[in-house]
């Protein structure tokens, strides 16, 4: 296996790591091969098996295997069974034994990639990733033709991650196909894809990105030894990975980005992130992500700076209010009330006057009910939508304030706490608030503001505590950058032209974007002539 | 080893003698010279930090403990260096006891101190338990909301056109004497002479060399922060108002009433002394830790929870606030200086003795 992964890396071919470590030969008689795959396969009746002798060489059987719907047909149509059926070997190509393959090879086979193989656990493996194999009567050997096809979703708007401005096309569940289409973003050999077969059913295959000469070699290493450690059955979605490669498990911060829009990879791999895409996922990880990464929206980039900082900075705000506002609300109302004007106080009081229950029962009782209203949001079929908008808007806010279960300040609260939720570009971060915020309500139940000073200290310990593949969560503000080019993209965004330095606080090999933060010249027009 | 860079040190110095300082209005013995007191007290502890640094200079790979069985032998160093651990660990307590008292006397008055004491020595094991560097990584995170606050502050008190310069006056109406007992020995112990835990720290900076000047000038720089702080507080409460009260800060952010919304504004000052309290206790628990690492030679995670509920227990002992505070201000500030000057001050004649070269 160690030899077959150099070999390939010399080819500069996408590269395959076998779990399986077993190999049987295959046997120099044709049906024996293929009534050995057969029933490898169970008599599966979607392995399509067409033998026939070709005028190529009619002396001998040849057979062509592939799974039907995982092909392109037409292209074994046209590509293989044509060619082979149809063409005769140039005279010096009639050769005996495997050089027949050797010939068909470099004559017939009319398809980019083809291989030979000698073991019959990588013809099954190749038959599953939906190549063709081709064999013929008297060879120990077989062909793959590359002819993977079949049903897939195209490429479309991305679902979660949308912008206004900026690129409209998001990754589907075909990793060749989202390799692809970060290969037409980064033009340049330097983009490294590195392929593992992961899984010891599914057999998924998972790309590993970068690039080479700015990503950090001692991380990317670190990225393949965490994906070789990875013994599962099957992956179904890169959140598997996600779990196996990061850095802590019991912590409610997510310490790898993720994104399923193809220019967000591209600007990861270009500050010199590493990405992981794994088939059947349109979600591609990235590592290793700070946690301010998570406040940056790709349209960030393609705005204006300016209004690109603004935003940021209400992404920042919006972030801190979905965590901690109940857990304000409650602790004022219960606790401290002195804090507020007093006509506002006296207007809360009379609100609250009828409502039975301490303010974090309510303040409970009313996100717990809106994370349930929630969850029925993304569960429900498409269908009934709109009633749960109605159940929810009506029947849970208003008839709740006028029935005298809750008070409308504390719905005002809910609501807003949601919105702000909304706001950040990452859900996973901000699913982290969804919890916290339940925490911070308690405490701030409990002990007023000392608990949510509590709360935030003991947030920032954890957070201070936090790796991503060796790079500390929480910088570059802690520890601070040992250079000033950082700070130009974490609260604020700087013109492009000042972006000299690439984010991340690792020793980059080469760390900068740009050879200097000035603005290239440009023609001065006067008004007189 | 764990290792921090040369700003996250200048950043601990800082938010670790701004603490809770400016919120008392210290040297107030001094009436309308407090600030001049101030002011002494923090030359003097320049010239401690200068003596800290040359001491810590001829070893700079040891930190307190180490320090102490270099210079006065295994048997009384170490015997020395654990009473220094024991040292750390009382004054840690008393930030924890502080938390207790001010939570009881500014936000929660019904709550149990023993839980609010819990929750916050909790906070600080944990961090102690993490190392260092977290600690380090968690001053800077919190740097930034204890700059903001101080100058939002700052800047409101002036838009309510509060302080007052005439206040000052006189100076020095009672010649120098006042303002010289005052500064000595209880300015230069508390906030100054704390310095003195910084042996502990030094240790782990990365760049051996600058500690003295990053030390110098983040000593300075915080200096002229808490004399200003003095001086604010003096100009807006008077010398009278301000020798009156508990929290003297605390009462002049209540005086800021501006456009009916910036009001009462308590809780950002509250907020400000449980960061500085935080970070005091936390740096003085693993200094402790530190310490009785080096003299024991127990493994560090092993010392944090011992460490930790003997802090946590002894924060009991004392019975009510009164009592607190009165052997926080009599008894420990007599006993202080035999840590801060004496021991510092034998080492340094004794390293002359033996004419040090770099480390033993």
């Amino acid at each position: 296996m160690r030899q077959n992964r150099s070999n390939m890396e010399t080819k500069g071919a996408v590269m395959n790591i076998q779990n399986a470590g077993e190999f049987t030969p295959f046997s120099p008689s044709l049906h024996a091969n293929v009534e050995t795959i057969r029933n490898r396969f169970g008599g599966s009746t979607d392995i399509v098996i067409r033998m026939f002798r070709s005028d190529a060489a009619p002396d001998r059987e040849v057979a062509i295997i592939y799974i039907d719907g995982i092909v392109d047909s037409e292209t074994v149509n046209e590509s293989v069974m044509e060619p082979l059926m149809s063409m005769k070997l140039p005279p010096h190509a009639y050769v005996k034994g495997a050089k027949l393959l050797e010939a068909l090879r470099s004559c017939v086979v009319s398809i980019g990639s083809v291989q030979v193989i000698e073991g019959l656990e990588q013809a099954l493996q190749y038959l599953t990733d939906g190549l063709c194999v081709i064999m013929a009567d008297g060879s120990a050997a077989a062909l793959t033709a590359d002819v993977n096809g079949g049903e897939q979703r195209s490429v479309t708007i991305p679902q979660t991650q949308t912008v206004i401005r900026g690129p409209q096309h998001g990754f589907v569940e075909n990793v060749r196909t989202n390799i692809s289409l970060i290969r037409r973003i980064i033009r340049s050999s330097d983009l490294h894809v590195q392929m593992h077969k992961i899984g010891r059913q599914t057999h998924t295959n998972v790309a590993v990105l970068y690039l080479h000469g700015i990503a950090d070699e001692g991380i990317v290493k670190e990225v393949y030894r965490r994906l070789a450690d990875i013994d599962i059955d099957g992956v179904l979605e890169s959140g598997y990975i996600e779990e196996f490669i990061q850095d802590e498990t019991f912590t409610l911060f997510p310490t790898l980005l993720n994104s399923e829009r193809p220019d967000t990879v591209a600007a990861a791999l270009l500050e010199g992130r590493v990405a992981v895409m794994v088939d059947g996922s349109p979600m591609a990880l990235m590592a290793p992500t700070t946690f301010f990464t998570f406040f940056q929206s790709p349209e960030d980039y393609y705005q204006r700076f300016d209004i690109a900082t603004f935003v940021r900075m209400i992404r920042y705000g919006a972030y801190v209010i979905s965590i901690v506002l109940p857990a304000l609300y409650i602790a004022v109302t219960t606790f401290h009330q002195e804090m507020l004007p007093t006509t506002l106080l006296i207007s809360l009081s009379a609100q609250r006057e009828g409502i039975p229950f301490p303010g974090l029962v309510e303040a409970l009782l009313m996100e717990l009910t809106f994370e349930v209203l929630r969850e029925a949001g993304l569960r429900m079929p498409r269908a009934i939508g709109p009633a749960i908008s109605i159940v929810g808007a009506l029947v849970l806010g208003q008839s709740a304030v006028q029935a005298g279960i809750v008070s409308a300040g504390m719905v005002i609260i809910v609501s807003f706490t949601a919105i702000s939720n909304f706001v950040m570009p990452e859900f996973n971060m901000a699913a982290t608030s969804r919890i916290i915020r339940f925490l911070f309500m308690i405490m701030a139940g409990m002990f007023g503001f000392f608990g949510i000073f509590i709360s935030v200290l003991f947030m920032l310990i954890h957070l201070a505590s936090l790796r991503s593949f060796g790079v500390p969560y929480m910088s570059p503000m802690a520890p601070g950058p040992t250079k000033q080019g950082p700070w130009r993209d974490v609260f604020i965004r700087m013109p492009w032209w000042a972006i000299v330095l690439r984010p991340l606080d690792l020793n980059l090999r080469n760390p900068k974007r740009r050879p200097n933060g000035k603005k290239p010249p440009a023609q001065r027009h006067s008004d007189k002539a | 080893m764990q290792q921090i860079g040369k700003n996250q040190l200048s950043i601990l110095i800082i938010i670790f003698l701004i603490g809770s300082t400016p919120l008392f209005e210290l040297g107030i013995k001094a009436k309308q010279d407090a600030w001049l007191a101030m002011s002494a007290a923090a030359v003097a502890g320049l010239l401690l930090t200068f003596m800290y640094v040359r001491i810590q200079k001829r070893a700079p790979e040891a930190e307190l403990a180490e320090l102490y069985t270099m210079h006065f032998g295994r048997w009384i160093g170490g015997f020395i260096g654990g009473l220094h651990a024991l040292w750390f660990a009382y004054e840690s307590m008393r930030n924890v006891r502080d938390v207790g008292e001010l939570t009881m006397m500014a936000l929660l008055t019904f709550t149990p101190k023993w839980i609010v004491m819990l929750l916050i020595i909790s906070a600080a094991a944990y961090t102690v338990s993490k190392g260092l560097e977290v600690f380090v990584r968690v001053v800077q995170l919190l740097f930034p909301i204890v700059a903001l606050s101080y100058a939002f502050l700052i800047l409101l008190l002036f838009i309510a056109r509060l302080p007052k310069l005439m206040q000052l006056l006189p100076i020095l109406e009672n010649g120098i004497g006042p303002v010289m007992k005052s500064a000595f020995p209880d300015l230069l112990s508390f906030p100054f002479g704390q310095m003195v835990i910084f042996f502990v720290f030094w240790k782990h900076v990365s760049e051996k060399k600058v500690i003295g000047r990053v030390s110098y000038w983040a000593y300075i720089g915080v200096s002229i922060f808490l004399i200003l702080m003095n001086v604010l507080v003096l100009c807006v409460l008077g010398p009278e108002l301000a020798a009156l009260s508990a929290l003297p800060l605390l009462e002049v952010v209540q005086m800021i009433r501006l456009a009916n919304i910036l009001e009462r504004l308590d809780v950002i000052v509250t907020l400000l002394l449980f960061i500085g309290l935080y970070v005091k206790m936390t740096a003085l628990y693993m200094a402790a830790v530190f310490t009785l690492k080096a003299v024991t030679g127990i493994a560090y995670r092993f010392c944090v929870l011992p460490v930790g509920l003997v802090i946590y227990a002894s924060s009991f002992l004392e019975t009510n606030n009164t009592y607190h505070l009165w052997i926080g201000l009599d008894i420990t500030l007599k006993i202080v200086p035999l840590f801060q000057i004496v021991l510092p001050l034998l080492m340094l004649v004794v390293g002359l003795r033996k004419k040090y070269k770099s480390a033993g």
